[in-house]
């Protein structure tokens, strides 16, 4: 018996909508976390303009 | 105690070189694309010859745009946003010597294989399978380099910049894998595993995501990286951010089946597809309202500063592209802009607004600091690019656009008498010459302001400095003494709360996100799963519950000679031009015959369904025309008629099959279960059998004599095969399972 006669015989066929409710519900949680209770991330969205203020200690010529 | 600190170096000059690679592939893919663009408007600029045809350079042109051009400017950004959000320099200059170098030998075997024919003949996934080897053991050593340059970091926090690097690196290797699955029957020849639906539902999962993948998410880290840096100031909101990422994550990987509304797909897969396209709109708008308001305060410098105007028209055409595509995928919009121009002007809204747009930004921002210059060689001259840059631009999707809509709207229309208003397709493809001269001007200009980029940015490296200078950085390193402390109670803690309490706060307050930041090997693997996930809950019940492909029995395999005439028609690369799926819409049926059936392509390895109709569907070919027509038609299509911008084919009424190759081919398709039964055992007499006959029937048209070994009379073959099987009367069943076959075919 082939993997394919299990699946097909096994009723599975509606649980891609079932995915799509969960990955919807995964998604909305994080909407919801970030909007509702967010905290403050201000610090870490400056970290690209940081790179340029990091210790430069010295220039070499290579 | 004080912390010790690291002294360390970038590795700018791989940076340095995967630049030069990006402007380099970026006039050959544009070049490729402009000359195409002729040889719609004026077929005689095929040239007549086999390797300059439009079914061999278009796959050229797709792939040195996407792999050559946008994947080098991916890497640069890579490589030099990383080691910086990283505090690192990258994991091992070997093997970033080793990704570049295997990076530029994989589009020169490209560029060689393409134009000889060599294509596995899926969608942007062409390469055939030594090639795909190469890319997916380059791809292992980027992923290891990167991965090892974030366990040597010394910044703990993730920028958001690099998540999106991470998804990218990650998702393209499970794709490139899972898309480029095929059994070989020669050094350059393969067949795909997969057959008809399936391999259809495989490619279109790798083509969405590709442009997901390839073209989305590393350009947004990109985004996340430069477009502050330009506009000295952090993006506008970090927990945007956040939301972009996921939602790429968690709803791109479903929106796959978009691409295949109203064929033989199953309709769940065709409706999942949807309504997860549509729900991609708002968070990528979130990303793009994200990175606008960046600007917040600096508008007065866009006015100025090429960098940002390359920018904020890049961020907009990714606005732009992502309201397109989920208004594009809901089904009755689809039905009018399927297989037409609209698509192309979609797609080249997003290669060259968004792609082309950020990535110029990113050079004209880069390339100074890069060769060390105090500034780029000329800002009129790139201001100047720009406005070239955005008027080419427009001039080709407004073009395609209007041919997109004329053409879908004539294929679909009927008179009052409830005939079809231009049953001729060839009247609906002269309406829409003039619309070709337009975007080939409009290309022509974008390449125009390519090449003055190209040569702002020489002129720039000409300016440095003779040797370059090497900044040496001092940043701690990450270790148990530089772990974050806890010096006090919080305040919930002195408040007396729960530790129930306190772990509700936690989670509610998103610090849960900010610690899986700091934990990119958990970070990662969640990604992976997310992506597996969805992947496995979408495709996976294509392949494995048998009432998604119905079969039919009369469906029978390709003869030996079919077999060799279909793998003709896919080196010519005709599955550029030409669809094999008729979808149940009357206007089609009307048109081509009966709507195409799941069934009918279990033999197709690979799936010929095409996406563009820039000539008719073929579906229902066979038996349509004599062979004679098809010999005079292949030789110069024009004689046939006179209106028709199909390349003249005349090699293949002189060019030999290959007899020695057909029992290996037969072999092959027999491995991946093609029921050959005992003819596998004679192919190649067989498949000679069935082109001297075909060859003497042209005779007895009056067409030319001694074509037997000619590979026209294997295309010939082939052609009258297509659709023929569903017309044909099923024998009286004798089993049970005859039965059940027939049972399939009536659904």
């Amino acid at each position: 018996m082939k993997l394919s006669d299990v699946v097909s015989h096994a009723g599975l066929a509606f649980y891609a909508e079932v995915a799509l409710v969960i990955f919807a519900a995964v998604f909305l949680s994080v909407v919801a976390y970030l909007f509702i209770r967010g905290s403050d991330l201000q610090t870490l969205a400056a970290l690209p303009l940081a790179d340029d203020v990091a210790a430069k200690v010295e220039v070499k010529q290579s | 105690m004080e912390s010790r600190l690291d002294r360390f170096t970038y590795d700018d000059a791989i940076v340095r070189k995967f630049v030069t690679a990006t402007i380099v592939w970026g006039v050959v893919a544009m070049l490729a694309g402009l000359l195409l663009a002729t040889q719609l408007a004026v077929p005689q600029m095929n040239l007549g010859l086999p390797f300059t045809s439009f079914g061999r350079l278009r796959p050229l042109h797709t792939n040195a745009a996407i792999f050559a051009f946008a994947g080098n400017a991916i890497f640069s950004a890579v490589y030099y946003s990383s080691q910086r959000l990283l505090k690192a320099r990258m994991f091992s200059d070997r093997l970033s010597a080793f990704h570049f170098w295997g990076w530029q030998a994989i589009i020169v075997a490209a560029a060689v294989t393409l134009p000889l024919g060599f294509t596995q003949a899926k969608e942007y996934a062409e390469l055939e399978w030594p090639i795909d080897i190469a890319i997916a053991v380059v791809w292992i050593a980027f992923a290891v380099n990167f991965f090892g340059t974030i366990a040597k970091r010394r910044e703990r926090h993730l920028y958001v910049a690099l998540w999106f690097y991470i998804a990218s690196i990650v998702t393209v290797a499970v794709l490139h894998v899972f898309n480029s699955m095929a059994l070989p029957a020669g050094w350059l020849k393969s067949y795909s595993v997969y057959a008809g639906v399936q391999d259809a539902f495989m490619q279109w999962w790798y083509g969405h995501n590709a442009v997901a993948f390839f073209l989305t998410t590393p350009f947004l880290g990109l985004m996340y990286y430069f477009l502050p840096k330009a506009a000295e100031r952090p993006v506008y909101s970090y927990k945007l951010s956040i939301l972009h990422f996921w939602s790429l994550v968690f709803i791109y990987i479903w929106a796959g089946p978009h691409h295949l509304h109203y064929t033989a797909l199953p309709e769940w897969a065709s409706t999942l597809g949807m309504i997860f396209s549509v729900m991609l709109w708002m968070p990528s708008w979130g990303g793009m309202i994200n990175g606008l308001l960046t600007l917040r305060g600096a508008w007065g410098k866009v006015a100025t500063d090429p960098v940002l105007k390359f920018f904020v028209v890049g961020i907009t055409f990714y606005g732009m592209s992502t309201f397109e595509g989920p208004l594009l995928s809901i089904k009755s919009v689809n039905a009018l802009a399927h297989y037409t121009d609209w698509i192309i002007a979609h797609v080249h809204s997003g290669a060259l607004g968004w792609n082309g747009f950020m990535t110029f930004g990113m050079l004209y921002w880069l390339t100074p600091r890069l060769f060390q210059t105090s500034k780029l060689w000329s800002q009129r001259l790139a201001a100047a690019h720009f406005w070239v840059g955005t008027v080419g631009m427009l001039l080709y999707i407004v073009a395609m656009y209007t041919s997109g809509v004329t053409q879908g709207l004539m294929w679909l229309a009927f008179d009052k008498t409830g005939r079809l208003s231009y049953p001729d397709f060839v009247e609906t493809v002269v309406r829409i010459i003039p619309m070709y001269w337009v975007r080939a001007v409009g290309g022509a200009l974008y390449l125009t302001g390519v090449l003055m980029g190209s040569f702002n940015i020489f002129m720039t490296w000409r300016s440095r400095p003779k040797t370059y200078e090497e900044i040496i950085v001092e940043a701690a390193p990450l270790g148990p003494d530089n772990l974050p402390k806890r010096a006090e109670p919080t305040a919930l803690e002195k408040a007396g709360v729960h530790v129930f309490g306190r772990k509700i706060d936690y989670f509610t307050e998103a610090n849960w996100h900010r610690l899986w930041e700091r934990k990119p090997f958990k970070f990662t693997v969640w990604v992976t799963i997310a992506v597996l996930v969805a992947s496995g809950f979408e495709v996976l019940p294509t392949f494995l519950i048998r009432s998604n492909v119905p079969s039919i029995a009369s469906v029978k395999p390709y003869t030996p000679l079919e077999l060799m005439g279909r793998d003709i028609y896919i080196a010519e690369g005709c599955y550029n031009c030409h669809s094999q799926m008729v979808r149940p819409l009357r206007a089609e049926t009307e048109r081509y015959g009966e709507y195409s059936k799941a069934g009918e392509f279990v033999y197709d390895h690979p799936f010929q369904w095409g996406s563009r109709r820039i000539g008719p569907d073929l579906a229902r070919l066979g038996g349509k025309y004599p062979h004679l027509w098809h010999v005079r038609h292949m030789e110069n299509p024009r004689d046939i008629n006179p209106q028709s911008i199909m390349p003249t084919y005349a090699w293949l009424l002189s060019d030999d099959i290959d007899f020695s190759v057909v029992q290996q081919r037969v072999d092959a398709m027999a491995m991946l279960g093609v029921p050959y039964g005992d003819a596998v055992l004679t192919a190649e007499k067989t498949a000679r059998e069935q082109a001297s006959l075909i060859a003497r029937e042209i005779e007895e048209q009056r067409g030319p004599a001694g074509l037997g070994g000619k590979q026209i009379v294997a295309l010939i073959a082939y052609m009258q095969r297509l659709g023929v099987d569903i017309r044909t009367p099923v024998a009286e069943p004798s089993s049970p399972t005859a039965n059940a076959n027939k049972q399939g075919a009536s659904k």
